[in-house]
Protein backbone atom coordinates (compact mmCIF):
# COMPACT_ATOMS: atom_id res chain seq x y z
CA UNK A 1 0.00 0.00 0.00
CA UNK A 2 1.40 3.22 -0.95
CA UNK A 3 1.01 5.77 2.14
CA UNK A 4 2.55 8.33 1.00
CA UNK A 5 -0.34 9.04 -1.60
CA UNK A 6 -1.44 12.90 0.17
CA UNK A 7 -5.10 11.89 0.67
CA UNK A 8 -3.96 8.84 2.41
CA UNK A 9 -1.53 10.43 4.07
CA UNK A 10 -3.30 13.14 5.18
CA UNK A 11 -6.10 10.92 6.67
CA UNK A 12 -3.82 8.71 8.51
CA UNK A 13 -1.71 11.86 9.74
CA UNK A 14 -5.08 13.28 11.40
CA UNK A 15 -5.82 9.93 12.80
CA UNK A 16 -2.53 9.57 14.23
CA UNK A 17 -2.36 12.65 15.84
CA UNK A 18 -5.96 12.69 17.14
CA UNK A 19 -4.83 9.51 18.53
CA UNK A 20 -7.69 7.60 17.24
CA UNK A 21 -5.51 5.44 14.73
CA UNK A 22 -5.05 2.14 16.80
CA UNK A 23 -3.56 -0.75 17.06
CA UNK A 24 -0.72 -2.41 14.07
CA UNK A 25 -1.96 0.50 12.01
CA UNK A 26 -0.32 2.84 14.71
CA UNK A 27 2.46 1.10 14.72
CA UNK A 28 2.66 0.91 11.19
CA UNK A 29 2.24 4.34 10.65
CA UNK A 30 5.17 5.19 13.35
CA UNK A 31 7.81 3.48 11.40
CA UNK A 32 6.72 5.41 8.13
CA UNK A 33 6.97 8.18 10.06
CA UNK A 34 10.65 7.97 10.77
CA UNK A 35 11.16 7.32 7.24
CA UNK A 36 9.21 9.81 5.25
CA UNK A 37 9.47 13.15 6.29
CA UNK A 38 6.27 13.95 4.24
CA UNK A 39 4.26 11.93 6.65
CA UNK A 40 5.94 13.69 9.29
CA UNK A 41 4.68 17.41 8.29
CA UNK A 42 1.78 15.84 7.91
CA UNK A 43 1.44 15.06 11.08
CA UNK A 44 3.26 18.07 12.96
CA UNK A 45 0.59 20.10 11.41
CA UNK A 46 -2.73 17.90 13.20
CA UNK A 47 -0.21 18.38 16.34
CA UNK A 48 0.20 21.84 15.83
CA UNK A 49 -3.97 22.44 15.88
CA UNK A 50 -4.50 20.00 18.08
CA UNK A 51 -2.18 21.23 20.80
CA UNK A 52 -4.26 24.60 21.12
CA UNK A 53 -6.65 22.24 22.55
CA UNK A 54 -4.97 21.50 25.17
CA UNK A 55 -4.38 24.94 26.54
CA UNK A 56 -7.39 24.69 28.53
CA UNK A 57 -6.61 21.72 30.65
CA UNK A 58 -5.88 22.27 33.88
CA UNK A 59 -2.27 22.37 34.68
CA UNK A 60 -1.09 19.63 37.94
CA UNK A 61 1.72 19.82 39.92
CA UNK A 62 3.88 16.30 39.94
CA UNK A 63 4.95 15.13 43.22
CA UNK A 64 8.49 15.31 43.79
CA UNK A 65 9.33 11.61 43.28
CA UNK A 66 8.79 12.13 39.20
CA UNK A 67 11.72 14.23 39.26
CA UNK A 68 14.04 12.11 41.80
CA UNK A 69 13.37 9.25 39.29
CA UNK A 70 14.59 10.56 36.80
CA UNK A 71 17.51 11.85 37.85
CA UNK A 72 18.29 8.03 39.34
CA UNK A 73 17.13 6.70 36.26
CA UNK A 74 19.10 8.99 33.55
CA UNK A 75 22.31 10.21 35.84
CA UNK A 76 22.72 7.89 38.70
CA UNK A 77 23.08 4.31 36.79
CA UNK A 78 25.52 1.90 38.11
CA UNK A 79 28.95 2.23 36.75
CA UNK A 80 30.56 -0.81 35.32
CA UNK A 81 33.74 -1.83 37.44
CA UNK A 82 37.49 -2.13 35.68
CA UNK A 83 39.69 0.40 33.92
CA UNK A 84 36.84 1.60 31.32
CA UNK A 85 34.76 3.04 34.83
CA UNK A 86 36.02 6.22 34.23
CA UNK A 87 34.59 6.80 30.40
CA UNK A 88 31.36 5.38 31.29
CA UNK A 89 31.07 8.23 33.76
CA UNK A 90 32.00 10.58 30.96
CA UNK A 91 29.57 9.23 28.49
CA UNK A 92 26.67 8.27 31.04
CA UNK A 93 26.52 12.32 31.40
CA UNK A 94 26.31 12.70 27.77
CA UNK A 95 27.81 15.99 28.09
CA UNK A 96 29.13 15.67 24.78
CA UNK A 97 26.86 14.11 22.52
CA UNK A 98 26.18 11.07 20.21
CA UNK A 99 28.62 12.09 17.91
CA UNK A 100 31.41 13.75 20.24
CA UNK A 101 31.31 10.60 22.73
CA UNK A 102 31.81 8.44 20.01
CA UNK A 103 34.94 10.20 18.76
CA UNK A 104 36.00 10.24 22.62
CA UNK A 105 35.39 6.20 22.95
CA UNK A 106 36.93 5.69 19.70
CA UNK A 107 40.26 7.17 20.71
CA UNK A 108 40.08 6.12 23.43
CA UNK A 109 39.52 2.52 22.54
CA UNK A 110 42.37 2.86 20.02
CA UNK A 111 45.02 3.89 22.77
CA UNK A 112 43.71 1.04 25.05
CA UNK A 113 43.70 -1.30 21.82
CA UNK A 114 45.58 -0.07 18.73
CA UNK A 115 45.37 -3.13 17.31
CA UNK A 116 41.39 -3.03 17.39
CA UNK A 117 41.37 -1.04 13.24
CA UNK A 118 44.55 -2.43 12.46
CA UNK A 119 46.38 1.19 13.89
CA UNK A 120 49.82 0.86 14.25
CA UNK A 121 51.20 1.08 17.44
CA UNK A 122 53.75 3.29 16.96
CA UNK A 123 51.18 6.19 14.94
CA UNK A 124 50.10 9.51 17.03
CA UNK A 125 47.62 10.48 14.65
CA UNK A 126 44.22 8.67 13.94
CA UNK A 127 43.82 7.31 10.43
CA UNK A 128 41.12 9.23 8.35
CA UNK A 129 38.00 7.06 9.12
CA UNK A 130 34.40 7.06 9.67
CA UNK A 131 33.15 6.16 12.86
CA UNK A 132 29.84 5.28 14.42
CA UNK A 133 28.35 4.66 18.02
CA UNK A 134 24.73 3.07 18.02
CA UNK A 135 22.83 3.39 21.26
CA UNK A 136 20.14 0.96 22.39
CA UNK A 137 16.75 2.45 23.26
CA UNK A 138 18.09 3.07 27.05
CA UNK A 139 20.83 5.40 25.85
CA UNK A 140 23.78 3.09 26.57
CA UNK A 141 26.60 2.77 24.01
CA UNK A 142 26.46 -1.00 22.75
CA UNK A 143 28.36 -0.59 19.14
CA UNK A 144 30.83 0.91 18.25
CA UNK A 145 31.42 0.28 14.28
CA UNK A 146 34.56 1.93 12.49
CA UNK A 147 36.05 1.95 9.10
CA UNK A 148 39.53 3.73 7.64
CA UNK A 149 37.73 6.14 4.79
CA UNK A 150 39.38 4.33 1.63
CA UNK A 151 38.92 0.58 3.14
CA UNK A 152 36.70 -1.70 2.49
CA UNK A 153 36.27 -3.34 6.10
CA UNK A 154 34.23 -2.11 8.84
CA UNK A 155 35.33 -3.21 12.07
CA UNK A 156 32.32 -3.73 14.81
CA UNK A 157 32.92 -3.88 18.55
CA UNK A 158 29.90 -5.18 20.86
CA UNK A 159 30.45 -2.81 24.19
CA UNK A 160 27.69 -4.75 25.62
CA UNK A 161 25.97 -8.05 24.45
CA UNK A 162 23.00 -7.42 22.57
CA UNK A 163 20.14 -10.48 22.73
CA UNK A 164 19.22 -11.85 18.95
CA UNK A 165 16.64 -14.80 18.82
CA UNK A 166 17.93 -17.69 17.59
CA UNK A 167 17.08 -18.17 14.06
CA UNK A 168 17.63 -14.09 13.26
CA UNK A 169 20.41 -11.85 12.89
CA UNK A 170 21.59 -8.44 13.72
CA UNK A 171 21.65 -6.09 10.51
CA UNK A 172 23.65 -2.93 10.34
CA UNK A 173 22.35 -0.45 8.14
CA UNK A 174 23.43 2.87 6.69
CA UNK A 175 20.70 6.08 6.62
CA UNK A 176 21.49 8.34 4.50
CA UNK A 177 21.62 12.45 5.21
CA UNK A 178 18.67 13.12 2.91
CA UNK A 179 16.24 10.72 4.24
CA UNK A 180 16.69 7.98 1.18
CA UNK A 181 16.08 4.50 2.39
CA UNK A 182 18.49 2.81 4.47
CA UNK A 183 20.57 0.27 3.21
CA UNK A 184 22.00 -2.62 4.46
CA UNK A 185 25.96 -2.33 5.55
CA UNK A 186 26.38 -6.24 6.86
CA UNK A 187 25.51 -8.41 10.26
CA UNK A 188 26.77 -7.57 13.17
CA UNK A 189 27.40 -10.36 16.93
CA UNK A 190 25.91 -10.64 19.65
CA UNK A 191 28.90 -9.91 21.36
CA UNK A 192 32.84 -9.66 21.00
CA UNK A 193 33.98 -7.99 17.91
CA UNK A 194 33.59 -9.12 14.10
CA UNK A 195 34.97 -7.25 11.07
CA UNK A 196 32.29 -6.96 8.17
CA UNK A 197 33.30 -7.12 4.80
CA UNK A 198 31.99 -3.68 2.55
CA UNK A 199 30.42 -3.73 -0.78
CA UNK A 200 32.36 -0.43 -1.63
CA UNK A 201 35.10 2.06 0.14
CA UNK A 202 33.62 3.67 3.13
CA UNK A 203 34.00 6.87 1.15
CA UNK A 204 31.47 5.98 -1.13
CA UNK A 205 29.24 4.09 1.39
CA UNK A 206 29.20 6.25 3.65
CA UNK A 207 29.88 9.87 2.21
CA UNK A 208 26.45 10.92 2.64
CA UNK A 209 25.27 8.97 5.65
CA UNK A 210 24.93 10.48 9.03
CA UNK A 211 23.27 7.86 11.03
CA UNK A 212 23.48 3.97 11.73
CA UNK A 213 21.07 1.68 12.87
CA UNK A 214 20.86 -2.16 13.57
CA UNK A 215 16.96 -3.71 13.37
CA UNK A 216 16.40 -7.61 14.08
CA UNK A 217 15.83 -9.42 10.50
CA UNK A 218 15.39 -12.74 9.40
CA UNK A 219 17.80 -13.17 7.53
CA UNK A 220 21.20 -11.20 6.03
CA UNK A 221 19.54 -7.83 4.41
CA UNK A 222 20.75 -8.20 0.56
CA UNK A 223 21.12 -4.46 -1.50
CA UNK A 224 17.70 -3.32 -2.23
CA UNK A 225 16.31 -4.53 1.31
CA UNK A 226 14.43 -2.74 3.69
CA UNK A 227 14.16 -2.92 7.32
CA UNK A 228 11.32 -5.02 8.77
CA UNK A 229 11.21 -3.67 11.78
CA UNK A 230 11.64 -1.53 14.38
CA UNK A 231 15.69 -0.12 14.77
CA UNK A 232 16.78 -2.13 18.29
CA UNK A 233 20.11 0.77 18.24
CA UNK A 234 21.00 3.76 16.48
CA UNK A 235 23.54 6.12 16.32
CA UNK A 236 25.76 9.12 14.81
CA UNK A 237 28.17 8.04 11.82
CA UNK A 238 30.90 10.67 11.55
CA UNK A 239 33.96 11.65 9.74
CA UNK A 240 36.62 11.73 11.65
CA UNK A 241 39.31 13.93 9.71
CA UNK B 1 9.96 35.61 27.23
CA UNK B 2 7.04 33.01 26.40
CA UNK B 3 7.59 29.42 27.87
CA UNK B 4 7.39 28.08 24.35
CA UNK B 5 10.44 30.64 23.95
CA UNK B 6 12.28 29.79 26.48
CA UNK B 7 11.36 25.57 25.59
CA UNK B 8 12.84 26.41 22.22
CA UNK B 9 16.01 27.73 23.43
CA UNK B 10 16.46 25.05 26.00
CA UNK B 11 15.69 22.00 24.11
CA UNK B 12 18.80 22.50 21.52
CA UNK B 13 20.68 22.37 24.52
CA UNK B 14 18.99 18.83 26.04
CA UNK B 15 20.27 17.71 22.89
CA UNK B 16 23.70 17.93 23.45
CA UNK B 17 23.60 16.64 27.38
CA UNK B 18 22.71 19.77 29.27
CA UNK B 19 21.53 18.76 32.47
CA UNK B 20 20.29 21.98 33.55
CA UNK B 21 18.59 22.96 30.25
CA UNK B 22 16.57 19.61 30.67
CA UNK B 23 15.45 20.59 34.27
CA UNK B 24 14.63 23.63 32.92
CA UNK B 25 12.19 22.17 30.26
CA UNK B 26 10.90 19.61 33.37
CA UNK B 27 9.88 22.75 35.53
CA UNK B 28 8.49 24.95 32.72
CA UNK B 29 6.20 22.12 31.09
CA UNK B 30 5.80 19.16 33.89
CA UNK B 31 2.68 20.49 35.34
CA UNK B 32 0.69 20.83 31.79
CA UNK B 33 2.06 17.65 30.64
CA UNK B 34 0.86 15.95 33.59
CA UNK B 35 -2.65 17.33 33.08
CA UNK B 36 -3.02 16.57 29.60
CA UNK B 37 -1.47 12.71 31.07
CA UNK B 38 -3.95 12.78 34.00
CA UNK B 39 -7.32 13.82 31.37
CA UNK B 40 -6.40 10.50 29.41
CA UNK B 41 -5.44 8.51 32.71
CA UNK B 42 -7.76 9.31 35.48
CA UNK B 43 -4.70 8.04 37.41
CA UNK B 44 -2.44 10.25 38.87
CA UNK B 45 -0.07 7.93 39.42
CA UNK B 46 -0.30 6.29 36.07
CA UNK B 47 -0.08 9.79 34.82
CA UNK B 48 2.71 10.20 36.65
CA UNK B 49 4.81 7.20 35.54
CA UNK B 50 3.41 8.38 32.04
CA UNK B 51 5.35 11.48 32.24
CA UNK B 52 8.65 10.13 33.80
CA UNK B 53 8.63 7.64 30.55
CA UNK B 54 7.82 10.65 28.36
CA UNK B 55 10.86 12.40 30.09
CA UNK B 56 13.14 9.52 29.60
CA UNK B 57 12.39 10.07 26.22
CA UNK B 58 12.78 13.90 26.05
CA UNK B 59 16.49 13.34 27.80
CA UNK B 60 17.30 10.76 24.88
CA UNK B 61 16.13 12.22 21.84
CA UNK B 62 15.84 15.90 22.06
CA UNK B 63 18.07 15.90 19.23
CA UNK B 64 14.77 15.00 17.02
CA UNK B 65 12.79 18.13 18.02
CA UNK B 66 12.51 20.01 14.72
CA UNK B 67 11.42 23.55 15.16
CA UNK B 68 10.19 23.71 11.80
CA UNK B 69 7.57 20.53 12.04
CA UNK B 70 6.39 21.63 15.42
CA UNK B 71 6.79 24.25 18.12
CA UNK B 72 8.39 22.92 21.35
CA UNK B 73 5.45 22.55 23.50
CA UNK B 74 3.26 20.65 21.07
CA UNK B 75 6.22 18.17 20.61
CA UNK B 76 6.23 17.35 24.13
CA UNK B 77 2.50 17.17 24.39
CA UNK B 78 2.74 14.70 21.49
CA UNK B 79 5.31 12.76 23.68
CA UNK B 80 2.90 12.90 26.56
CA UNK B 81 -0.26 11.96 24.66
CA UNK B 82 1.41 9.18 22.76
CA UNK B 83 3.14 7.46 26.03
CA UNK B 84 -0.57 8.10 27.64
CA UNK B 85 -2.66 6.71 25.03
CA UNK B 86 -0.51 3.69 25.03
CA UNK B 87 -0.31 3.09 28.35
CA UNK B 88 -4.47 3.47 28.38
CA UNK B 89 -4.50 0.96 25.75
CA UNK B 90 -2.35 -1.60 26.52
CA UNK B 91 -3.56 -1.29 30.82
CA UNK B 92 -7.20 -1.49 29.49
CA UNK B 93 -7.81 -5.68 29.40
CA UNK B 94 -5.76 -6.12 32.29
CA UNK B 95 -8.12 -2.94 34.20
CA UNK B 96 -11.45 -4.14 32.84
CA UNK B 97 -11.11 -7.39 34.20
CA UNK B 98 -9.97 -6.15 38.21
CA UNK B 99 -12.10 -3.37 38.12
CA UNK B 100 -15.50 -3.71 39.64
CA UNK B 101 -18.24 -1.21 38.79
CA UNK B 102 -17.80 0.55 42.26
CA UNK B 103 -18.03 4.35 43.10
CA UNK B 104 -15.07 6.00 41.27
CA UNK B 105 -15.74 3.86 38.13
CA UNK B 106 -19.41 5.10 38.27
CA UNK B 107 -18.01 8.58 38.74
CA UNK B 108 -15.88 8.00 35.59
CA UNK B 109 -18.30 6.87 33.54
CA UNK B 110 -20.62 9.70 34.45
CA UNK B 111 -17.95 12.13 34.21
CA UNK B 112 -16.50 10.80 30.60
CA UNK B 113 -18.91 12.89 28.56
CA UNK B 114 -18.85 15.90 30.28
CA UNK B 115 -15.89 16.89 31.22
CA UNK B 116 -14.11 16.50 27.62
CA UNK B 117 -16.05 18.80 26.35
CA UNK B 118 -16.13 21.19 28.90
CA UNK B 119 -12.63 21.58 28.22
CA UNK B 120 -13.63 21.71 24.79
CA UNK B 121 -15.47 24.60 25.24
CA UNK B 122 -13.15 26.31 27.35
CA UNK B 123 -10.36 25.67 24.63
CA UNK B 124 -12.24 27.12 21.87
CA UNK B 125 -13.17 30.13 23.81
CA UNK B 126 -9.40 30.91 24.41
CA UNK B 127 -8.47 30.47 20.83
CA UNK B 128 -11.10 32.72 19.95
CA UNK B 129 -13.64 30.17 17.46
CA UNK B 130 -16.24 29.40 19.21
CA UNK B 131 -18.55 30.71 16.74
CA UNK B 132 -16.95 29.20 14.19
CA UNK B 133 -17.04 25.57 15.76
CA UNK B 134 -19.98 26.08 16.74
CA UNK B 135 -21.35 25.63 13.22
CA UNK B 136 -20.51 22.20 14.10
CA UNK B 137 -23.20 20.16 16.04
CA UNK B 138 -23.27 19.05 19.49
CA UNK B 139 -22.14 15.22 19.05
CA UNK B 140 -19.19 16.53 16.42
CA UNK B 141 -17.74 18.24 19.07
CA UNK B 142 -18.19 15.86 21.96
CA UNK B 143 -16.85 13.19 19.48
CA UNK B 144 -13.99 15.27 18.94
CA UNK B 145 -13.43 16.25 22.56
CA UNK B 146 -13.73 12.36 23.52
CA UNK B 147 -10.73 11.09 21.24
CA UNK B 148 -8.60 14.17 21.96
CA UNK B 149 -8.95 14.65 25.97
CA UNK B 150 -9.42 11.12 27.06
CA UNK B 151 -7.38 8.84 23.96
CA UNK B 152 -10.62 7.04 22.84
CA UNK B 153 -10.75 5.02 19.57
CA UNK B 154 -13.83 5.26 17.55
CA UNK B 155 -15.51 2.45 18.73
CA UNK B 156 -15.38 3.56 22.55
CA UNK B 157 -16.61 7.52 21.37
CA UNK B 158 -19.53 5.26 19.66
CA UNK B 159 -20.26 3.00 22.91
CA UNK B 160 -19.99 6.28 25.17
CA UNK B 161 -22.48 8.16 22.53
CA UNK B 162 -24.59 5.28 22.09
CA UNK B 163 -24.35 6.32 18.11
CA UNK B 164 -23.48 3.54 15.29
CA UNK B 165 -19.18 3.18 14.57
CA UNK B 166 -19.95 4.63 11.10
CA UNK B 167 -21.38 8.40 12.49
CA UNK B 168 -19.12 8.45 14.72
CA UNK B 169 -16.12 8.18 11.76
CA UNK B 170 -17.86 10.78 10.05
CA UNK B 171 -18.22 13.26 13.63
CA UNK B 172 -14.50 12.61 14.12
CA UNK B 173 -13.62 14.07 10.53
CA UNK B 174 -16.11 16.64 10.70
CA UNK B 175 -14.68 17.97 13.41
CA UNK B 176 -11.39 17.65 13.13
CA UNK B 177 -11.84 19.52 9.47
CA UNK B 178 -13.87 22.34 11.00
CA UNK B 179 -11.63 22.56 13.64
CA UNK B 180 -8.72 22.98 10.85
CA UNK B 181 -10.75 25.40 8.91
CA UNK B 182 -11.61 27.87 11.92
CA UNK B 183 -7.67 28.00 12.89
CA UNK B 184 -6.96 28.89 9.58
CA UNK B 185 -9.86 31.49 9.53
CA UNK B 186 -9.07 32.69 12.79
CA UNK B 187 -4.82 33.36 12.17
CA UNK B 188 -3.96 30.81 14.67
CA UNK B 189 -2.05 28.39 12.57
CA UNK B 190 1.30 28.07 12.83
CA UNK B 191 3.05 29.00 9.57
CA UNK B 192 4.36 25.12 9.11
CA UNK B 193 6.76 24.07 5.89
CA UNK B 194 5.02 23.28 2.68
Amino acid sequence: MNYLLPERLERLAREYALGTLAGPARRRFERLLRQAPAAMRAVGAWQERLGSLASAVPPMQPSDSVWRGLEGRLFASPAPRGPLRWLWSVLSVRALGGALAGALLFAVLLRLQPGLIGLEPQSDALPQSYVGLLLDSAGKPTVLASSKRHGTVMTVKLLQPVAIPAGSVAQLWALPKDGSAAFPVGTVPGSGTATVALADTSEKLFFDVTRLAVSIEAAPAKAGDKPSGDFVLSGHCVKLW
Amino acid sequence: MSTNEDLAALLPRVALGDRAAFEGVYRASCAHLLGVAFRILNSRERAEEVLQEAFMNVWHSAGGFDASVAGPMTWLINIVRNKAIDALRSGKTERASTLALDEEAMAVAADARQQPQALLERSLEKLRITGCMGELGAPQRQALALAYYRGMVHTEIAETLGAPLGTVKGWVKRGLDKLKDCLEAAGVRRDSPA
